[in-house]
């Protein structure tokens, strides 16, 4: 008996291409167009408004007039606090799991799946936690640096995956040949893992930054609703987000203050994102050159 | 813009410190209220923070604040402990287009119509016209009201047109004069003086005017209060007095709400 003539693999057919492909940029231009048409709809209530004193001045008529100056600055301070804590503790906590620790072992699995499991949590649990921990217990109250520590705790677990991952898919001869080189593990981890992985650790940031700036469960019950310029760390201050919670919700006719705010805040996520990214390169490229 | 200094070690204290926590309905006439009282009072700091009536109690009873904001009446065991003092109340009413022959809805009516179990203006003595109902968005504070009035649940409205802010429910009304809706009775007033073609109805006979709303009689309300226990700070007494007090009855009304003092 001749063995039967192995069967040729099918061949996708070339219409399954161009339907896959066709399936592909709808999904595209659904998410883009998802975008920009928030985008659009914001800018057409809220840019009317927008101005240097809608930017500068101070809430007037419980928001319906006036402008957002404190709260931007109550804000950038807040996230100030959020990135000062989250990028040590979260690249550290990364660097710990992927260089000094064997991987599946028990203590990694433990801080992994705990990491993992805070990410899971809802933001107003954090919230209540950050006001009785933060605000009661170590006696911030309400406050910038109560809300920033808050924040910081809730997206410490977006920090340590993306470190984690851009540390882990490093070419892997990389630190066999580090330590041929005769260097210490400090080193090669400061001059050479951690200047590799800076390009994934900074989409870990803007990442972190888009969620901590668009947050508002955790911030109204740890820095709080007060309007008032910030003087220290210590003063509660509103962030653009409650602000614009409070306006949809308890404040009547705002609507238009509402999106004028929204759109202050998704430029200010712009701006960030872009320096932190900017920042990023343009200290690689200056190591770069120095080295 | 303010001059920002870190002081590293320390919460600074300064003069009289007066803290509420609370509703988030209250909350932003208390943030107008004391701005303008500690430009007549140097020296006093008013922190208003939100969170919910439950909050609200829970912090004036543990100290975190001197005054509580509360926009529901106490419970027997609350009254114990706290004494509420009303500054205002949340007034909803029923408004009609001013061609609809209707004047009055008793609150079973009500039921009936936002349920869709009529469906039809002449069940009521009105035209053969189908009725278009405008419910509020979800967290409205007016949805909550009126909810609470005509005792159905979210899930039971079957509404036609769902708004978010007062101004776009009479603009409803007026564009389609088969519509019904509820408003805050600050704004419906305001806007029927001004001449806009809607009518404020009655509801369970009690006609819907702010000295309604303010005596206690209209039944679609709810009271706007400030909640103290027996350790009230003198600065936090003197702010109590302040917002027990007719001097705050026009930020009041800039809010929408009915003064009771």
């Amino acid at each position: 008996m001749t063995p039967p003539t192995p069967r040729a693999r099918p061949v996708a057919p070339v219409w399954l291409d161009r339907a896959l492909a066709f399936a592909g940029a709808t999904a595209a231009l659904l998410s883009f167009g998802l975008f920009a048409w928030l985008v659009w709809d914001l800018a057409r209530l809220g840019l009317p408004r927008i101005s240097w004193t809608f930017l500068t001045g101070e809430i007037e008529d419980a928001g319906r007039s006036g402008g957002i100056g404190p709260l931007l600055v109550s804000t950038l301070l807040i996230l100030v606090c959020c990135l000062a804590l989250v990028i040590p503790l979260g690249t550290g906590c990364a660097l710990w799991l992927s260089e000094f620790v064997r991987r599946g072992s028990l203590a990694a699995r433990l801080v992994t799946g705990g990491v993992d499991l805070l990410a899971s949590v809802p933001s107003i649990v954090f919230g209540l936690f950050g006001m009785v921990f933060f605000g009661q217990t170590l006696k911030m109250g309400f406050s910038i640096l109560s809300g920033g520590l808050t924040l910081a705790c809730m997206i410490l677990p977006i920090l340590v995956r993306t470190t984690l991952s851009a540390l882990e898919a490093l070419p892997a001869d990389l630190r066999p040949a580090s330590a041929g080189l005769g260097l210490t593990r400090t080193t090669s981890i400061v001059k050479l893992l951690l200047p590799a992985a800076l390009p994934g650790i900074v989409v870990g940031i803007t990442l972190g930054i888009g969620r901590a700036l668009s947050e508002t469960a955790a911030l109204i019950f740890t820095s709080g609703y007060s309007i008032r310029w910030p003087s220290s760390f210590w003063d509660s201050g509103r962030a653009l987000s409650v602000h614009i919670y409070d306006l949809t919700l308890n404040v009547p006719q705002s609507g238009a203050m509402a999106s004028s705010t929204a759109l202050v805040l998704l430029a200010l996520i712009l701006v960030v994102n872009s320096a932190a990214v900017a920042l990023s390169e343009h200290w690689l490229r200056r190591r770069h050159q120095t080295s | 813009m303010a001059a920002f200094a870190f002081t590293a070690c320390g919460k600074k204290e300064s003069g009289d410190v007066v803290v509420l926590t609370g509703a988030s309905t209250i909350a932003p006439i208390i943030v107008d209220v004391a701005k303008r009282y500690e430009e007549a009072h140097p020296g006093v700091r008013i922190e208003v923070q939100t969170g919910g009536t439950s909050r609200g109690i829970a912090d004036t009873l543990s100290g975190v604040a001197d005054l509580g904001m509360a926009s529901r009446v106490l419970t027997d065991e609350e009254a114990e402990k706290l004494t509420a003092y009303r500054i205002a109340a949340d007034g909803v009413c029923v408004v009609l287009h001013k061609d609809n022959p209707i004047n009055d809805l008793s609150k079973q009516q009500l039921i009936d119509i936002y349920t869709k179990k009529e469906t039809n203006w002449s069940a009521f003595g009105g035209p053969d016209a189908t009725i278009v109902v405008a419910n509020k968005a979800d967290g409205r504070s007016t949805l909550e009201v009126f909810l609470g009035f005509v005792g159905l649940d979210k899930a039971d409205v079957k509404a036609d047109v769902v708004v978010g802010e007062n101004l776009h429910v009479i603009n409803s009304v007026v564009s389609n004069p088969n519509t019904i809706g509820y408003v805050s009775i600050g704004t419906a007033a305001t806007e029927a003086q001004g001449g806009t073609p809607i009518k404020l109805i009655a509801t369970d006979g009690i006609a819907a005017t702010t000295e309604n709303v303010a005596s206690g009689t209209f039944p679609i309300t709810r009271p706007l209060t400030i909640i103290e226990d027996a350790e009230t700070s003198p600065a936090a007494k003197a702010f109590l007095d302040h917002l027990k007090s007719a001097e705050i009855n026009d930020i009041i009304e800039k809010h929408f709400f009915v003064p009771v003092n």
